[in-house]
């Protein structure tokens, strides 16, 4: 197969409990001013430190308004000559808590709107694309969105993707992630030693992919996939390392151009021992590292998307955020963003890894 | 554009209610690794036994996710107690796979789709397109839905328990079967482009779709 396209992120849009738009979601993570706060309504016996949209809009309004703020950004009329994808790790889950904890039985469940492919009814509800898919790989699911845009643009099959990540914070969400005793009742904090685990979070995150630039795109250079083959819940430094080289392999550049990493450090004691290894390992001492999730939370399938959306933002604004509450830094062996700073910023790699050890990397560059 | 697949291999299975010969002690001999398999897993586990899979990449799909965990997980929060870790982990859409790669060492590329009634063509699509690449993939697709108060939910599915696993690769050769869409027997619509296909696959002869993409 002979690759010819290029691949860009022509426009964005997205809400999460860090801002209602781009714009607000990086002068939140430059300023270190995190959208988590406690929140005892989706949890019985504990007041964890969660991430929720701001709206007066209902989690399905907010969906179908983010399209729209695309379509508006965008050159196109319409997306009838678009492929929808979707990445969630969640769906509808929301809509059967809903109906389920009213009556404690099944007979008002529609489980056409508990699956995955319910937000993609959301969504074609208002727009007509020309076909859809949706991806549900936990924690990667938009990150593999994002990668499957890449595939088909390289190949010449679609000319225009919009991927959306979303997921809704529901009580599956964060009473899992506290069976599995991860998770924080403060603002998490990524790479620190004294780190007690991660904020659940909600997000939408959307992204136009085309392979035309337009002004200010960024360019989706490669991505890298790999499974860790090792446990459901505990990562495996070899997973997330192959990951980040097959990207850097499929971005034909070197560890030494990678500027930032944007890690998935979610803050919990195994992923961010795992992920710093596995950077520690694959780059040198000079790229700069940071998690996000502090500010946004762990949007789960959204987070790829929204963390994509961070990562072009590094790019255009020429400006690498902190990691925000580091006091004691576990690897030090990693270059840790201890302050939001200026630097030239030419390509960024973006990291998300999943249960099932499920992992992927990608890598933006900025368009030359 | 269109990507014609041959297929190499193909298998099926399917009950009313609950698969039952799925080999999964002898294909699983570590019992703590069994015990925690849900049925898709054991389900996934079996056709790729029977497909002669290595470490191919994989395309796997369901449109309902890991229904028996979802439930479990609703009832512990509905009566205000712990959920179980194991089930939680056990919930994600790609839960079966991951065993899968687990016991096989499988560390390829492995995605999970999700898309409804639409999920085993979807599955066909992002195969056609990982295909191109020039490797051979395996793509599965499962549905395990025989769960408690079932009927609550299910009106139109005769057969609760289904599972399709292809391994394909990229043909230049002209289409030698349609995807046929007929579902008399009522089978999960999920299934049903994988299923036809698997049924109508005839290994003396060669055994190409075509993809519109």
């Amino acid at each position: 197969m002979i690759i010819k396209n290029r691949v860009y992120i022509t426009a964005s849009t997205s809400i999460s409990c860090a801002g209602n738009s781009n714009e607000e979601l990086f002068l939140n993570i430059c300023k270190c001013n995190s959208g988590i706060k406690n929140n005892s309504n989706f949890s019985y016996n504990n007041n964890p430190a969660i991430g929720v949209i701001n709206s007066d809009l209902t989690f399905d309004q907010n969906l179908i308004d983010q399209c729209q703020k695309i379509l508006e950004n965008s050159n196109l009329k319409n997306f009838e000559d678009t492929l929808l994808i979707l990445g969630s790790s969640v769906g509808g889950m929301k809509n059967t808590e809903n109906s389920y904890f009213k009556n404690s039985d099944y007979k008002d469940i529609d489980i056409n709107n508990h699956n995955i492919q319910t937000l993609i009814d959301v969504i074609e509800s208002k727009y007509k694309f020309y076909d859809n898919i949706a991806f549900s790989t936990a924690c990667t699911s938009s990150a593999n969105a994002i990668g499957y845009a890449y595939d088909v643009i390289k190949k010449d099959i679609y000319k225009n993707i919009l991927v959306v990540g979303a997921d809704s914070i529901c009580h599956t969400t964060v009473g899992g992630f506290d069976a599995l005793g991860v998770l924080s009742n403060g603002v998490c904090k990524p790479f620190d030693e004294n780190r007690d685990g991660m904020n659940v979070s909600e997000a939408i995150a959307c992204l136009l992919i085309q392979n035309q630039k337009t002004s200010n795109s960024i360019e989706v250079c490669g991505v890298g996939y790999s499974s860790d083959a090792y446990h459901m819940t505990q990562p495996h430094p070899n997973g997330s390392k192959n990951a980040m080289m097959n990207a850097l392999k499929c971005a034909n550049i070197e560890p030494k151009n990678i500027n930032y990493i944007n890690a998935h450090g979610t803050g919990t004691m195994a992923n961010d021992t795992s992920e710093a290894s596995a950077i520690e390992a694959v780059f040198s001492s000079e790229v700069k590292v940071s998690s996000t999730k502090s500010i946004t939370g762990h949007t789960l399938g959204a987070a790829g998307a929204i963390e994509a959306i961070i990562s072009s933002m590094v790019i255009q604004n020429q400006t690498i955020p902190a990691n925000n509450n580091l006091e004691n830094i576990e690897n030090k062996n990693i270059n840790l963003s201890l302050e939001t700073s200026k630097e030239d910023v030419n390509y960024v790699m973006s990291n998300s890894f999943a249960f099932g050890g499920n992992n992927c990397s990608l890598v933006f560059g900025r368009v030359k | 554009m269109n990507i014609n697949l041959e297929i190499l291999e193909a298998s099926f299975i399917y009950d009313k209610n609950d698969i039952k010969e799925l080999n999964t002690k002898e294909l699983v001999p570590k019992m703590v690794t069994r015990r925690r398999l849900t049925k898709a897993a054991k389900i996934v586990i079996y056709l790729s036994s029977q497909i002669n899979s290595k470490n191919e990449r994989i395309v796997y799909g369901n449109a309902y996710g890991e229904l028996k965990s979802t439930q479990s997980i609703l009832s512990s929060i509905n009566a205000k107690e712990q959920i179980s870790p194991t089930v939680f982990q056990n919930s994600v859409y790609n839960t079966a796979v991951s065993y899968l790669s687990m016991l096989k060492g499988n560390t390829s590329e492995i995605m999970t789709v999700s898309s409804g009634d639409i999920t085993s063509l979807n599955i066909l699509k992002a195969g056609a397109v990982k295909a191109l690449d020039g490797d051979e993939i395996v793509l599965i697709v499962t549905e395990a839905l025989n769960i408690d108060h079932i009927e609550d939910l299910n009106k139109c599915i005769d057969y609760l328990e289904v599972g399709v696993a292809l391994k394909v690769k990229v043909s230049k050769k002209e289409k030698t079967m349609n995807i046929d869409t007929t579902n008399n027997q009522k089978y999960p619509a999920s299934v049903i482009h994988m299923l036809n296909i698997a049924k109508s696959f005839d290994k003396t002869k060669q055994n190409i779709i075509e993809i519109t993409l």
